[in-house]
């Protein structure tokens, strides 16, 4: 039967780190919108992590000889009415967001990813229970729950975290239980089952990897998201309270003295934008780059 | 065919047409300078595989082709005038009134939210300049014609209650229905299943031979052109490489294409043990330039011109032309020849032992409604070791209930299931069944490290044998299953079924989603595979003619009941039952000659809900022998039994 | 139809009472007990006693929950603690102002966006990818922009730069022209977000229904391009858009408590952030169930609207 055979194209079999560095080349770094993204972040990134080390005044240091000044180079966004440095204040507060936006997309993820497969995978009574708290959550605006779930946990950074978390999670259950759903039914999964695959294996094997790739371009969405919801909850006080510094309370003092001082409530907010922007470009570029038809 | 042109006058010419599609990859040369003509009333039938440019083709002649589909030159001339530069607004005045339209899938080509009445009224008082109450009379009148039972209740229904047949026939009834001079038909049968195939093919054919209109007809289904074109144009990779009347290409094609193409279908004359000749390789990407002539790679006849300048159509007999540079292509009157003649598809003979059993099998599903439906109603089969048994049947008949119950996907209500070894499968789709995620290798091997057999190397190794077992290089394990062809995908299926050693490998429509082409080299690699390793085999599928050739027994399903079982070639021989009769009769034959002699009327209406079944026999809605006896009383089906049997009380 | 109605209906209860149950265990929570979260330092031993008495902390919980549950039945909403008011009439007050941003702001992005996503999905399937490009890119950093921020950004330049909106002062009912221009402000901040998410929505939609078979099948009748956009695309694609609507009205409550928070609006989002200031749980409890049963309400009108406006859905 060899006269049937159709070549295929001889593939090398590079080392590991080979490829890695083959698709990080090719892939990842080179498309468009991942580049954009980095543009955007790497930036804040490297300034956030320098912060400690850069040639400014410190966040909560306050500088009566230089109240509300423009900005300039010495302070780049200009100063606070207590003579404050903005730029330096911002990257304190930037140093939150990502925080808390790192952590709402890990705890989002992992358990929209355990609890939504073992609801979709199942289904029955395990279903019902999981997706009947999932409604009564989504029954609520998302930024009302978060406001909720402050108001009783109180002030600060981890009642925050877990608030945003706690409305982000069923979110994220739906989805991956949607997935799941559909994948069930595919041919392959079937195939798996006529040799008796154990649940585990079908789970592991060609569940869960076939929905990494939405879940993780919802995660970085849903990283922007939480960036967001803390800025707006410190902003109406709920949140990260002064005199740390988070983008949002940084506004809220600015309010006061928008007319005076313009800056100190608009700069930021920028900053929280860039940031957001660069999220979304990520998830975007990571969801073209884990299509299977762009390989 | 007894068809005489009236006196010649040309209704459509295309001259040198072009079309591309820009896409991210590369332009796409869809249609790559194709000329033809079709005269008044005649029906010119356009076939060729998929991605060929069919339908690109015929969209571009009234330019309904969506972005980034673009006509890039050539003329349309249609009634003398050319057509191709008209502006939008010019366009929409022939469109619909001198030329109508019918297109593939009746599911989604009527919009959905919209009354019938409302998507036939209007179009026809534009066109015909009918007030409203006409119109309607109009549109009810039509359809009648094409075989909607109650047309004025059924103008009030919305596409989603009825049939994808009746949706077709409203598609038919609204292509007509402004007396168009051409109806374009894109494929209009490939959804639907055989017996309402040669409904709906007769329904076109008799009115548009009584309103006198042309039909441009695209198929792949060479058997369909036999029984209903008068010229066919034969396309591959976007130009056209013979033309001419229907009986001159299948009596005396002479493009090697076409003549390997006609080989390739099992036909009724053929010998069970003839080996199917295939044709080799898979066309040509059309992102790429093509020098020399498209088809070179997979032609016998290819020699040093072939490869440097590209043939044209040049005559070869009266009003038939052919594109290439052997006089006639593979020799003279020749089809492809079967190149592994030494390997006959041997008959079976039993030994006696069983591999499947089952016994009084029941099936219901039920809905979200509180019914039930009843997919498998007492079915007892049995398969012996080394026989391949074919089911058929139509589209909802219980065929792919059956699969999946002795695949143990599902559990049968009652009834028991004996399987001495294991069943292994292989699936329709060959694009949802392979995790994308995974190599071709992870996938052939999964059943080996589920069940952990042998160690790593051992795997792999095995692997290794089962790629190169079914015709595949052994590189292709380091693939991803989006990077191979339908055909090769479907090999790596059969691959992943072989892992186990199976003593059953249960095929359920395992070449339908395959060019015809490609699918005769699925055919002979399951023929040789049933060889070489005395596996058993379920094939399912509603191509009669392939399961004629593949299986050794064949049972025939309606209704989730077994109502013919036989020996293959007695069953097509000499069917007994009024279904079997029916459905061989719908199967279309690629020989004009043949078809042409057919006179029966096809098996009226369809298959009825599983809903609620009738008592009697399951047939009798449909069956044109039908009494108060079959009404009443079930004709039973003796079990378990060789010999033919028959489940009807007046079998001849 | 009505089965399907009642049936939705009974699984809408049974949400609301989840919600009315979270809502009142998770103030439970609270470390101490409610009442010394209030009082803080302030009160003496006897004064947050007495609080706690006319809180009714001290009752078993589960009596507690059922008389939370007989109050809100009765739309007894209770009083407000440290003020006394009846919560009803501040809601009497605030809810009106609340709703009627809510709704201008509903009219205004729909009266938007559906044009303008539709136009650009109709320019993206001729392959004319500019508008569609620029609708895309825009909508999403209007959506990503913090609205806090776009709200004071719009305030500066509108009402302190160039004094066109006044930017506080009491609401006159009696002046319904003064109230637009002071209410103009907080509509568009909210009307910006919406659009965005409404228009990219559209455009998905109407980009979806044409590409389907039967919008060429309308084309091959010679229907006009309009036509068939108006006639069959237009339509098909409400279903889907009427869902995000509903579902984008919950972001829609979010964003009032902000505006409101930064335009001083004496709305039902200011009452709710006095209320978490004051530590006054009996407010911000029935609050917070306010917001959720508005949410749940319109979510299943619009489900059931578009439900029966569907001929495929079958009741
Ligand atoms: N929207 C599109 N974008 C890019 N390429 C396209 C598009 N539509 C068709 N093509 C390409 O144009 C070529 C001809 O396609 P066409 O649909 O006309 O083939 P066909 O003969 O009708 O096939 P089938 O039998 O599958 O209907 C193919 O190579 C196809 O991939
Ligand atoms: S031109 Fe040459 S390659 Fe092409 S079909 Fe004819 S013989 Fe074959
Ligand atoms: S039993 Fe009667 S109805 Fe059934 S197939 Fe035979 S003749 Fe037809
Ligand atoms: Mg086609």
């Amino acid at each position: 039967m060899a006269d049937l055979s159709l070549p295929a194209t001889p593939t090398r079999k590079p080392s590991l780190l080979a490829v890695g560095s083959a698709i990080a080349r090719h892939r990842f770094l080179s498309h468009p919108k991942v580049r954009l993204a980095l543009v955007l972040l790497v930036p804040i990134l490297l300034l956030t992590i320098f912060a400690p080390v850069l040639p400014m005044q410190k966040p909560l240091e306050t500088n009566l000889r230089a109240m509300m000044q423009f900005p300039s180079i010495e302070h780049v966004f200009g100063t606070d009415k207590m003579g404050r440095d903005i730029f330096s204040r911002t990257l304190a507060g930037v140093q939150i967001s990502l925080l808390v936006g790192f952590s709402v997309a890990a705890i989002a993820l992992v358990f929209g990813m355990v609890l939504g497969t073992l609801a979709g995978f199942y289904g029955g009574m395990i279903d019902r229970a999981i997706m009947t708290v999932v409604d009564i959550f989504l029954a609520f605006p998302s930024l009302l729950l978060a406001i909720g779930l402050v108001s009783v946990m109180g002030t600060g950074i981890v009642p925050v975290i877990l608030a945003i978390s706690l409305a982000d999670v069923p979110r994220f259950i739906r989805l991956q239980r949607s997935q799941v759903l559909s994948l069930r039914s595919r041919a392959f999964i079937d195939a798996a089952r006529t040799v008796d695959a154990s649940q585990y294996w079908l789970m592991t094997r060609h569940i869960v990897p076939n929905t990494l790739a939405a879940m993780l371009v919802a995660a970085s969405i849903a990283a922007a998201n939480a960036i967001l919801v803390e800025a707006s909850l410190s902003f109406l006080g709920l949140g990260i309270m002064p005199p740390q510094p988070s983008l949002g309370n940084i506004v809220r003092d600015g309010q006061t003295y928008l007319e005076q001082a313009w800056w100190i409530s608009t700069l930021p907010g920028v900053v929280i934008l860039l940031i957001a922007v660069g999220l979304h470009f990520l998830s975007d570029g990571v969801r073209e780059l884990l299509d299977p038809r762009s390989r | 065919m007894n068809y005489q042109a009236p006196v010649k006058t040309t209704l459509l010419e295309l001259r040198n047409l072009h079309t591309d599609f820009q896409t991210s990859t590369g332009t796409v040369k869809a249609v790559d300078g194709v000329s033809f003509a079709i005269e008044r009333g005649e029906r010119v039938a356009v076939v060729g595989e998929s991605g060929s440019g069919k339908s690109a083709m015929a969209m571009s002649i009234l330019r309904l082709l969506t972005h980034p589909g673009k006509v890039a030159g050539g003329e349309v001339l249609l009634d003398g005038r050319d057509i191709s530069r008209l502006s939008e607004g010019q366009l929409n005045a022939i469109r619909g009134r001198l030329v109508g339209t019918v297109f593939q899938d009746p599911m989604s080509s009527l919009d959905p939210v919209m009354r019938i009445s409302k998507q036939m009224i209007e179009p026809i008082m534009r066109n015909l300049r009918l007030n409203r109450e006409q119109a309607r009379e109009e549109a009810i009148k039509w359809l009648g014609k094409v075989g909607i039972p109650e047309p004025e209740r059924r103008i009030e229904a919305y596409p989603f209650e009825m049939s994808g047949g009746m949706r077709q026939r409203v598609m038919i009834a609204m292509a007509l229905s402004s007396r168009p001079q051409l109806v374009i038909a894109d494929e209009p049968t490939t959804a639907l299943d055989v017996t309402i195939q040669a409904q709906i093919v007769e329904v076109l054919k008799t009115l548009t031979e009584e309103s006198g209109a042309a039909m441009l007809f695209i198929t792949h289904d060479l058997g369909l052109v036999a029984r209903f074109a008068h010229k066919v144009a034969v396309m591959y990779a976007g130009r056209i490489v013979e033309f001419g009347r229907v009986e001159d290409i299948f009596a005396s094609p002479a493009h090697p294409y076409t003549q390997s193409l006609l080989g390739t279908i099992p036909s009724t004359a053929m010998l069970k043990s003839e080996r199917l000749p295939q044709i080799p390789g898979l066309p040509p990407d059309m992102r790429f330039p093509i020098t020399g002539c498209a088809f070179k790679e997979r032609c016998a006849a290819a020699h040093d011109r072939c490869c440097v300048e590209a043939p044209r159509l040049s005559q070869c007999g009266i009003d038939h032309t052919a594109a290439c540079w052997a006089p006639h292509g593979l020799g003279e009157g020749a089809t492809l020849k079967a190149e592994r003649p030494d390997r006959p598809n041997r008959p079976f003979e039993p030994d006696g032992s069983v591999v499947v059993e089952l016994n009084a099998l029941w099936k219901q599903f039920d809905t979200s409604r509180k019914m039930v439906v009843r997919a498998v109603n007492g079915v007892n089969l049995r398969v012996h070791k080394g026989e391949t048994l074919g089911i058929v049947g139509e589209s909802g008949c219980g065929k792919s209930t059956i699969a999946r119950l002795l695949l143990g996907l599902e559990k049968p209500t009652s009834g028991d299931i004996f399987i001495a070894g294991l069943a292994q499968m292989v699936f329709q789709d060959p694009a949802s069944s392979f995790n994308p995620k995974m190599t071709i290798g992870g996938i052939v091997a999964e059943p080996l490290v589920v069940r952990a057999h042998g160690s790593k190397p051992e795997r792999k190794e095995a692997v290794r044998r089962l790629i190169s077992q079914v015709g595949l290089d052994p590189a292709f394990a380091e693939r991803y299953p989006h990077q191979l062809s339908g055909g090769q995908r479907q090999r790596v299926a059969v691959a992943r079924a072989l892992a186990l050693n199976p003593s059953v490998v249960v095929a359920d429509e395992p070449t339908s989603a395959l060019d015809v082409s490609v699918r005769a080299q699925i055919i002979n690699l399951l023929v040789d595979l049933k060889q070489e390793l005395g596996i058993s085999f379920v094939f399912i599928s509603h191509d009669l003619l392939t399961v004629r050739y593949i299986a050794d027994r064949i049972a025939v399903m309606y209704l989730g009941e077994v109502v013919e079982y036989g020996a293959a070639e007695e069953v097509f021989a000499d069917p007994r039952h009024p279904y079997t009769k029916a459905l061989i009769d719908a199967v279309p034959v690629p020989d004009p000659a043949i078809e042409s002699r057919r006179t029966s009327t096809p098996l009226q209406g369809e298959l009825p809900s599983p809903l609620n079944l009738p008592t009697g026999c399951a047939f009798a809605s449909r069956c044109p022998m039908a009494t108060d006896r079959c009404r009443a009383e079930k004709p039973a089906l003796p079990t378990h039994d060789l010999a033919r049997q028959v489940a009807c009380h007046y079998a001849s | 139809m009505a089965e399907y109605a009642a049936k939705k209906l009974a699984q809408m209860l049974i949400t609301v009472l989840g919600v009315i149950t979270l809502v009142f265990f998770t103030l439970r929570l609270i470390p101490g007990d409610a009442a010394s979260a209030m009082a803080g330092d302030t009160l003496s031993g006897e004064a947050l006693q007495v609080l706690r008495d006319q809180m009714g902390l001290d009752e078993p919980l589960i009596s507690q929950y059922l008389g939370f549950l007989r109050d809100l039945a009765m739309i007894d909403l209770g009083e407000t603690i440290t003020t006394r008011i009846p919560i009803a009439d501040l809601l009497l007050r605030a809810l009106p102002i609340t709703l009627s941003i809510a709704m201008a702001t509903i009219v205004l992005s729909i009266v938007i966006s559906i044009p303008l996503g539709t136009l650009a999905a109709f320019m993206a399937h001729k392959g004319r990818n500019w508008l569609d490009n620029g609708l895309t890119g825009a909508a999403m950093i209007i959506d990503l922009m913090p609205s806090f921020w776009t709200a004071l950004v719009l305030l500066l330049i509108f009402s302190l730069g160039l004094g066109w909106f006044p930017a506080s002062g009491q609401l006159n009912w009696n002046n319904p022209g003064s109230v637009a221009l002071r209410l103009a402000l907080p509509v568009i901040v909210l009307s910006l977000s919406q659009v965005a998410t409404l228009a990219r929505i559209t455009r998905t939609a109407v980009l979806e229904v044409l590409n389907e078979d039967y919008v060429r099948t309308a084309r091959s009748m010679g229907w006009s391009e309009m036509r068939v956009l108006f006639r069959h695309a237009l339509k098909n694609a409400a279903l889907p858009i009427a869902t995000v609507v509903g579902l984008s009205f919950g972001n829609l409550l979010g964003g009032t408590v902000i505006v409101e928070f930064i335009f001083t609006i004496p709305g039902v989002g200011n009452l709710l952030i006095a209320g978490i200031n004051s530590r006054d749980y009996q407010l911000v409890q029935t609050l917070i169930v306010l917001y959720a049963l508005l949410f749940v309400v319109i979510n299943f009108t619009t489900d059931l609207i578009y439900k029966t406006l569907d001929p495929r859905v079958q009741f």
